[in-house]
């Protein structure tokens, strides 16, 4: 990582993230980390409906979501909510997956995914994404028919010991 | 969320796209003000931490993968009998064990579970009447599972083998539809 700035623990006790995973086991996982990080306020959805439910209610800073679920993907869910209004959803959204594939990852860029993790997932890989989720400014673009980070850049793939 | 909008207008003469360019401030900025902009250093006391958790949670995951695998064999069984909503299930399951196994260090178990998910997308319920291809795949989770300080090779050579085989019957039942 880079240089210093401040401390996470500061940060971290401030922070509200949904973690949106249709897998019991996953979500516990994510969420154990999380606690771990000592994560302020952890909220839980079980599917993209859900979660966008709790989005839109809860305002977190950051969301956490799984790829493939029912009835509502994360896709569509990252979609729904870089549409909403007032730069209401313009927070980093991480997606945790397992589909590696280039025109997946891609799909996930349009919709407007900011970080795209590698499952299996490991403790580095999170601790760093939510490093720089927390840390980074985002670059958003708007068009009339698109908001969210730029569907031009190339969104990697996050894989454990992936350079930072 | 109060975002700074500093906006610049991508113009080009005859060809005029609206697109607005917008920085919105990092969450330490918001939270912390902006003397804390810049990135922040990793403490690998969390870290540790954070892998000690991992460590905590293997245990229990191991148990229940034993569960979950004795759970695919039932469910193998229920696909022969042309029980479909049994495939979902048995899908379900492995594609949980696909994004877990790895961080619980079973990663043959992930992958055997990969391989698994592989063939059932590739085809459509009444090809896997027969279950041979997913006990295969099952058995060698089992003895990944209970073999698990051994010698990968053995494992490795199998999981190489079922890729293949996997390959080749789809691509057989595509021509065959």
């Amino acid at each position: 990582m880079n240089a210093v700035a401040g401390s996470a623990g500061d940060i971290f006790q401030k922070l509200r993230v949904l973690v949106v995973e249709d897998s019991g086991e996953m979500r516990r996982l994510v969420v154990a980390l999380l606690q771990t990080m000592r994560i302020g306020c952890i909220l839980e959805a079980r599917d993209g409906k859900r979660g966008l439910e709790v989005f839109h209610t809860e305002n977190p800073d950051i969301i956490i979501t799984d790829g493939s679920m029912q009835p509502m993907d994360g896709y569509e869910m990252t979609r729904l909510i870089r549409q909403s209004g007032s730069g209401q959803g313009d927070i980093p959204i991480l997606m945790i997956s397992g589909h590696l594939n280039r025109n997946i990852v891609d799909h996930a860029r349009d919709q407007g995914v900011t970080d795209y993790l590698a499952k299996p997932l490991s403790a580095d890989v999170l601790y760093q994404a939510i490093l720089r989720a927390v840390s980074n400014p985002l670059h958003i673009v708007e068009t009339p028919s698109f908001r969210g980070p730029s569907p031009r850049r190339n969104l990697q793939v996050r894989h454990s010991d992936w350079p930072s | 969320m109060s975002s700074s909008h500093s906006s610049e207008e991508d113009e080009k003469p005859g060809h005029e796209i609206d697109v607005r360019f917008i920085r919105v401030p990092s969450i330490v900025e918001r939270k912390l003000g902006p003397d804390h902009a810049g990135p922040m250093r990793l403490d690998p006391r969390i870290l540790d931490h954070m892998q000690e958790a991992i460590r905590d949670l293997e245990g229990k995951y191991g148990e229940s993968l034993i569960r979950q695998i004795d759970l695919l064999f039932r469910l193998v069984e229920e696909i022969e009998a042309g029980n479909v909503p049994a495939r979902d299930r048995l899908y379900d399951i492995a594609h949980d064990m696909r994004g877990l196994a790895g961080t619980f260090g079973h990663p043959l178990i992930g992958r055997f579970a990969n391989s698994l998910c592989t063939y059932i997308e590739g085809t459509v319920a009444r090809d896997i009447l027969d279950g041979t291809i997913l006990r295969f795949h099952i058995e060698a989770m089992r003895d990944a599972l209970a073999n698990r300080d051994d010698n990968d090779a053995v494992a490795l050579e199998t999981l190489h083998a079922l890729e293949r085989l996997i390959k080749t019957t789809i691509r057989e039942r595509r021509l065959a539809r």
